[in-house]
Parts: structure tokens; sequence; C-alpha cells
């Protein structure tokens, strides 16, 4: 028993260390624009902290116009592309589990087909420049908030709702809209919650509809606007102490920080969100 | 995500002897709550869809298109641009499926054998997040750390060490030499964690009493780990590579962020080739052209679909992925 003891003891101890070089590994590249963005040297090789320590790069990026817009319109798609989203995936979820429903195969195949088959890029952009949408924020607030992957995970979560519950609104009198309303939603809060974040950081993170759809520099999101800046064409004139670096570093800072304060809080949600499509259905 | 097509669990009262009319007129509140949906679904898939005919006719968007059959379909498989398009998508996708994957299974059944649930709690949130991280301030993180000067930490460590000298530093995102297996590095970064999210649910809901049989057995932790954890994690691991592999053609963002012009052999896949054929080709765009490669690319990757359903029915019980 002993022999064994001491035994395990070592395989957790290799075992733990190696996952904490995994975790470094992981950290080591944040940390590295995180001590970037704070430093008004240009830095060379990995410290611990800055050198000269300075918030220069982040006062640029929030006076600077041709920084806090694209911030703005980050945070504006963000809360409008994930509201409709979510009325969309809970609407159409509901409407699939409606097994009685005339239509409702129809519909299902409708919306199943999409995952299967698209028009492509250049088709997609000539109908909707057609349509006059393109160089519009519509665009990249309403294209993705139709996702079927999400709208079926609703509908999975919907399904463990107990009919009984439908039966007894639908005795009580209660239309359609009223029964999702008293009795869908508020049973639903775990899968709003992991959907509507699964949009959310779609919306946040979203290029390539931007790329695709958004001529207008005045429309750009922070992430178009961060790559521009990457790429060197787009940079702001350096103001202050804050070197060319700095505010490259400051950028990604300020684009990935909302999402790592509130990430520990939420990551249940996001794991439920995956369970719920994937393993237990 | 199976049709369930006899459940009528969630239904009102069932009125299979009502007159179709009246079954449409008692729905009436549910087809008002579909219309958004639908007209969703128009716009942004079915009305592309149509724009398929585009593949037939020459369009530069401004005159009239002009009807020109199979002849883009022609240009296209006798480009080598295309082909090398389409090989680099096969490739990348699926060199980057395998090897996520097989990390992701690696790392959780090492996950598993963690015993104190705090550091698991703790490794886990630290390994999920880079899922999180967009492909644009992902390919910036990387072409920070990677870049060939001083400033660049992986090129400065290499260097302090020893192992390349500081004039001739490596350019990883730069050179066809090292593009791809850069490219891959960045998607196990990126990916591995989340992924363990799936194997590590397969895990928890594993039966405890095997491992108990088997201490008794004499089974030791390596044991254990090759002849119970792995094969209850097999089913997963199939399911896993069979959903992405439905997938491989779909692949844009995370190749147009990190690629480059002097790359491009070894980076361009299809849908950066239609991007580039369209709108950067530094002439005037033909769009029925690059309709029709994206028309090859819907197909191949339909095929796929259906074929990794088959296979996924086959192998899951009759659960589709569709």
């Amino acid at each position: 028993m002993g022999k064994s003891g001491k035994k395990i003891s070592v395989f957790s101890i290799v075992n733990g260390l190696i996952f904490i070089i995994l975790c470094l590994i992981i950290i080591i590249p944040l940390w590295k624009i995180l001590v970037d963005s704070f430093d008004l040297k240009t830095a060379y090789g990995m410290k611990l902290w800055p050198e000269t320590f300075g918030l220069d790069g982040y006062k640029l990026v929030f006076s600077n116009p041709t920084l806090y817009r694209p911030l703005l319109i980050s945070v504006i798609t963000t809360v409008c592309g994930t509201i409709i989203a979510l009325m969309l995936s809970t609407f159409g979820a509901y409407v699939l589990i409606q097994w009685d429903m005339p239509g409702r195969n129809l519909f299902a195949n409708m919306l199943l087909f999409t995952m299967i088959f698209n028009g492509g890029m250049i088709p997609t952009y000539l109908v909707l420049r057609s349509l006059h949408l393109t160089d519009t924020l519509l665009v990249v607030i309403l294209f993705p908030a139709l996702n079927v992957y999400n709208l079926v995970l609703m509908r999975n979560f919907f399904e463990g709702i107990p009919a009984s519950l439908f039966e007894s609104a639908t005795l009580d009198g209660c239309s359609p809209m009223q029964t999702f309303i008293r009795i869908v939603l508020p049973m639903s809060k775990a899968a709003l919650a992991s959907i509507g974040l699964m949009f959310a950081v779609t919306y946040w993170n979203d290029y390539t509809h931007y790329k695709l759809y958004i001529m207008n520099s005045d429309l750009y999101n922070f992430q178009m606007k961060l790559r521009g800046m990457i790429m060197g064409s787009d940079l702001p004139t350096a103001s202050g102490n804050a070197t060319e670096n700095t505010i490259k570093n400051a950028a990604i800072i300020v684009v990935i920080i909302p999402f790592m304060i509130l990430y520990p809080m939420l990551q249940k949600y996001f794991v439920k969100g995956v369970n719920i499509g994937a393993v237990k259905e | 995500m199976k049709e369930k097509k006899n459940q009528s669990s969630a239904s009102p009262a069932t009125g299979t002897n009502r007159a179709l009319g009246a079954r449409i007129y008692r729905y009436k509140g549910f087809y008002v709550m579909f219309l958004p949906v639908f007209v969703f679904a128009v716009i942004f898939n079915y009305l592309p869809m149509l724009g398929i005919r585009y593949a037939f006719t020459n369009y530069n968007g401004i005159k009239k298109p002009s009807i020109v059959w199979f002849d883009n379909f022609n240009k296209m498989f006798s480009m080598p641009g295309f082909w090398t398009a389409f090989g680099n998508t096969l490739v990348i996708s699926i060199v980057k499926l395998l090897l996520t994957t097989f990390f992701a299974v690696v790392v959780s059944l090492f996950l598993n054998e963690i015993m104190n649930i705090h550091f698991k709690k703790v490794v886990q949130t630290i390994i999920y997040l880079p899922h999180f991280l967009s492909w644009v301030v992902t390919a910036s993180l990387f072409s920070l750390i990677l870049a060939p000067t001083g400033q660049g930490l992986v090129n400065s460590f290499l260097v302090s060490i020893g192992v390349v000298d500081s004039g001739n530093m490596i350019y990883f995102l730069g050179s066809t030499k090292w593009w791809r297996f850069t490219y891959y590095l960045i998607n196990v970064w990126k990916e591995t964690g989340w992924q363990t999210v799936i194997f590590m649910a397969t895990l928890a809901g594993m039966n405890t009493e095997l491992y108990e049989a088997a201490s008794i057995d004499g089974a030791g932790r390596w044991g254990k780990m090759r002849y119970i954890t792995f094969p209850s994690l097999a089913n997963t691991i199939l399911t896993v590579l069979i959903l992405n592999l439905a997938k491989v053609m779909n692949l844009f963002e995370s190749a147009f962020v990190l690629q480059n012009d002097a790359v491009l052999d070894v980076s361009n896949v299809l849908e950066t080739y239609i991007y580039y054929q369209s709108f950067n080709s530094g002439s005037i765009p033909n769009y029925g052209y690059t309709t029709a490669v994206g028309l090859f690319k819907s197909i191949v990757g339909c095929l796929l679909v259906l074929i990794c359903n088959k296979w996924s029915k086959k192998v899951r019980e009759g659960r589709g992925i569709v």
C-alpha cells in the first residue's frame, strides 16, 4: 500500500507539472501582450513587468475617435445582434417542437438544408449588395442572427420541458405567445444564457462578415480596426509616449479584456452549451 | 440532432381528426412566430442559392451577365491556382482536425487523472480560454510573438539559447517552409483545450465500477488509462472526427488572417482563393468564375456532409449529423 501510494504521488506531481507548463504556454503569449501594452519602451524578450510603465497606449485607444468608434460599433452590434439572434433561435425552436403543426417538418427541413448546402461567398455577396444591405450595420447584425445549429440546440433544450406544463397553459387559455413568455422562457434560463453567450462571442469576434460586406471604414468594428493596425496599414498617429508597439498591444488587450473579466464567471454556461448539443440528447 | 418524428410530447392535445384548415387555424400564432425565422432563412440562405446561376455566366458586377454555360468550370479545372487551393483546403483542414483531436484526447486522459478538484478547475478554465479569442486577435498575438525581430518572443528566445543566430531569424508566418507548421501549432494552442470539453463530459459519465473492477484485477494506472478510459472515448472521438470532417471545406477565417502573399502557395484554401479572385485580383473581377469555384466547393462540402451523415448513422446508432 505504501509503495503504490508513493507511486501515485510521483505520477500526480509529474502530471500536475505538465499541466502547469501547459497553462503557462497559454498564459505567456497573453501576458507578454499585457506587459507590452503598459510598456512605453519597445519591449525585447519576455519580462514579468513593464520596464517603463505608462497608460499612454490605452489613453490613445479611448481618446482617438478612429479607435473608440469601432469599439462602440462592436458593442452596439454585439448587443443588438445577440438579442435578435436569441429571439430567432427561441421562436424557431418553439415552433419546431410543435410536432402536430401542419408544415412543421417542412420548416425543419428548410432550416436543416441550409446546414448542408449554401450559395457560397460570392452569390451571397451579390444578393446582399442588390438588396442594399452591404455597407450597412444591418448586415453584420442580421446575417449571423439565424444560426441553425444554435436553433437546434435550443430545440433540444425545449424538448426537456415537461409536456404537462404546455397542456395546462393551453387549458388556462394561454395563446402560443403567452405560453412562450410565461412557461418556455422562464424554464430555459440556462439555455438562454449559454446560447446567448455563444452569440455574443460570435458578434464580438466577427471579422469575416465585416471583411466581406463592409467597405466603409467608418462602419468597421474593433476586430477590423485591430487587423488594420497589426498589418501596419492603419496606425493612428502615435501620441504622447506610446510607441507603435504599445498601441498595438493595448488595442489587443482592449478587445479581449471585457471577455477575460467575465469569462471565469460565465465558463460554466459555455460548457453547458456544448453539452446540450453533443452529449446528452 | 436527429429528428424525432413520432414524438408529440410537447404539443398541445392532438387533433389528428381535425380538418387541416382547423389545425392550421389553431397554430396561427406559431406561424406568426416562425415568420421572422422564415424571412431570415430566405434572405440569407435561399436567395443566395439563386445566385448560383451566375456560375454559368460572365459577370463583372456592372454589366449584365452574359451566359457562357460551362466555360467557367473548364477554366477552373485548368487553373493551377484552383488545384493548389483545393489540395491545400483538404490537407490543412484534415491535418488540423487530426492534430487538435489527438492532443485533445491526450490532454483529456491526463486531465482525468488530476485528483485535486480545484487545480483541475483552474487548469480547465485556462485551457478553454484561447477558444474564445477571435482569429484576428489570435493572429495579431502570434504575429507579434513570432515576429522575426528582437521584439518577437520566440525568435529572441531561440537566439538566446543559440538555436538561431540573430541575423538569421525564422519568419514563421512568412516562409513557405514554416507556415503550415506554425498554422497547426496556433490551432492546437487555440482549440485543443476547448475540444477537451466534450471528451471530459464523456469521461464524467463513465461507470466508475469498471475502474474498481480493474483495480481488483490488479490493473495499474496506465492499464486503466489504456484499457478503460481510452476505449470509452472511442465513440466520442469518432463522433468529433465525423462532425468536423463534414466541415473541412469551410476553412476560411483562420487561414485568411494568418496568411500573406509570400506563403499563398502553401496556405491558399478555396474560400480565400475565391476571396482574392473576387475582391483582390487587381483586375476586373469575374464573379461568374468565382461563383463557379464556390459552387464546386459547396457541392464537395455537401457530399462530405452526406457521407459523414451516413457514416455517423452507422456508428452512432442511427444518429445523423443533420
